[in-house]
């Protein structure tokens, strides 16, 4: 049972007992919760999907093994077999009502497809284009996902485009290459996945980007990169603040915007705390990182528990960084840490002030009321 | 969603547009190996200590690395930082094996292939500066794949014997492996499909 489910419930109990509904209402509510719950999180389409990962690695396995007592078009035949086989039987299944199994067959055939290109490879010995490989493959799933609305094959072709991206940069190391179209990869994915309805897909795709920008600074250097990141995180977290609705129809991430904002935030403020590692500038970034996070806690943690807890665990994880890089000046750190314990506490008596007073206004206004 | 009775033919479509893109890719490298012209490699060990990645070998061959002296172009300044194509031209020496005897980057030597000359496209990541003695070159036949477990007697043998390879090159200069030779005996010879 999901943490929400159990939450809502005690809530119904509550305002039950206290006369704001009667019995009749919370026992449809208590119904209602039971059924949508056991709806977001269903065992078959889980386990269906697992069975599908399976199937899919084994082909490519089985492929991989280059085994010769099946010729390799008798291999081409059974993996084009199991292309027609996998999309046409995943539709049949959708079409009697088994959503769950077809999209599995439809995962099993857009691996198919991938098997068959890396089955091309070894057949004509190609060497050195797993990009293109990998490419290819990826813009067929993402081709299939949009004909199908399948968001589980949006999905695979996220996936799929980030692996490209990082074996593009990792290959080309040296040369100071980074594959800019990447970007633009992530843009089309990420309509594609209003088209799907794929919130994973966003997730993944903004969390990409996150990836992309540390190799970014990796390979060139410079703290552009990461001052650009934040500068968007803080951004996407204004956003989501002020304008919660135009949020969620243009970019359709829900509360996992605000998170992913504070994480972009925490990534760009992480890269240039380690370039200003052992510099007396280090503690310019550690100190915007304390006050976003608190910044973040202030503004969005109210109603986001998700969110306080990143935001609890990159304080521990800041102490604890900061602890380790100063070590040298243990005297410095203590004084950086009693100035920011001062300044928590100011805050703290601030806030518990402001919030007895909203409290104090709130009983006053509804007593006023009644 | 998707209307019901579009579903299954729209499966079907991509289904086999997928198969379609894959036949293309079959049907053009096979092509190569169907009319191109064919030639001889010998091949080197790339690094005799791990030779095996997995199910393939990894091979190096007498043109991988060609002296910079048989450019017919110097290239201006300090070149490009990023991957660039170059067209290295081959011709049998005495023994049968080609060798590397001219080269360009970009494009072809301007000078047509004479007969008995093939011009074959490769990618190359060095730097050029005026020190460079050599490049070094992928054509993508640089590895060989071999059922499992097969792999490891090559690369025994490949340090101590004479492997050659024939590779076919068609007119675009696209390279691909034909058949593999321990000495004079055939190990392996692809067919078409």
């Amino acid at each position: 049972m999901t943490a929400y489910v159990t939450r809502v419930r005690r809530d119904i109990d509550r305002w039950q007992q206290n006369g704001l509904i009667d019995a009749t209402t919370s026992d449809a509510l208590r119904a209602d919760v039971a059924t949508q719950g056991a709806a977001r999180f269903s065992f078959g389409s889980v386990l269906s999907m697992m069975a599908a990962a399976l199937f899919s690695a084994a082909i490519l396995i089985f492929i991989a093994a280059n085994w010769e007592e099946i010729p390799r078009l008798a291999r081409v035949a059974m993996l084009f077999a199991l292309i027609l086989g996998g999309y046409a039987g995943g539709a049949m299944l959708k079409l009697r009502d088994h959503p769950a199994f077809g999209e599995a067959a439809w995962i099993v055939a857009a691996t198919a497809f991938g098997a068959s290109i890396a089955l091309i490879g070894q057949m004509y010995h190609l060497s050195g284009d797993e990009k293109q490989a990998i490419l290819v493959w990826g813009a067929g799933t993402a081709l299939a996902a949009a004909a199908l609305r399948s968001a589980p094959l949006t999905v695979g072709s996220v996936l799929l485009g980030v692996a490209w991206m990082l074996l593009y940069s990792l290959e080309r190391w040296s040369a100071y290459d980074l594959p800019l179209s990447y970007p633009l990869i992530a843009l089309v994915l990420y309509g594609l996945s209003f088209w799907t309805e794929s919130r994973v897909s966003r997730v993944l795709l903004i969390l990409s980007v996150f990836l992309f920008a540390f190799i970014l600074y990796w390979q060139h250097e410079t703290v552009l990169v990461p001052i650009w990141l934040g500068l968007a995180s803080a951004a996407l977290f204004g956003v989501a603040r002020l304008w919660p609705v135009e949020a969620e129809r243009y970019l359709g991430l829900g509360s996992e915007l605000m998170i992913l904002g504070l994480l972009g935030f925490l990534v760009a403020v992480g890269i240039v705390q380690i370039d200003l590692i052992d510099e007396p500038g280090f503690l310019i970034p550690s100190i915007i990182a304390f006050a976003g996070i608190i910044a973040a806690l202030l503004l969005g943690g109210a109603h986001n528990s998700r969110l306080r807890q990143l935001a609890y665990a990159a304080f521990i994880f800041q102490l604890g960084f900061i602890y380790v890089v100063m070590l040298g000046s243990m005297l410095d750190t203590a004084g950086f840490f009693v100035v920011g314990g001062a300044v928590l506490s100011l805050l703290a008596w601030l806030i518990t002030r402001l919030e007895r007073r909203f409290a104090a206004d709130a009983a006053q206004t509804s007593g006023d009321a009644s | 969603m998707i209307p019901r009775r579009l579903l299954l033919p729209i499966a079907l479509g991509v289904a086999l547009l997928q198969i379609g893109v894959l036949v293309f890719m079959i049907a053009s490298r096979a092509a190569i190996l169907r009319t191109g012209t064919e030639v001889t490699l010998q091949v080197e060990p790339v690094d005799p200590r791990d030779l095996l990645r997995g199910d393939y070998v990894v091979l190096g061959t007498n043109i991988s690395r060609i002296p910079a002296a048989i450019l017919t172009e110097t290239p201006q300044g300090d070149g490009a930082a990023s991957e660039q194509t170059i067209f290295v031209r081959l011709k049998a020496d005495g023994d049968g094996i080609w060798q590397a005897v001219a080269a360009r980057y970009d494009a072809p030597p301007a000078t047509a292939a004479l007969a008995g000359e093939v011009d074959i496209r490769g990618t190359t990541h060095r730097l050029w500066s005026s020190q460079t003695e050599f490049i070094d070159v992928l054509y993508g036949i640089e590895r060989f794949y071999v059922p499992e477990g097969e792999g490891r007697d090559i690369e025994r043998n490949l340090t101590t014997r004479a492997f050659t390879m024939k590779v076919s090159v068609n007119a675009n200069g696209a390279a691909q492996i034909k058949s593999f030779y321990d000495g004079a005996t055939l190990l392996y010879a692809e067919p078409i499909y």
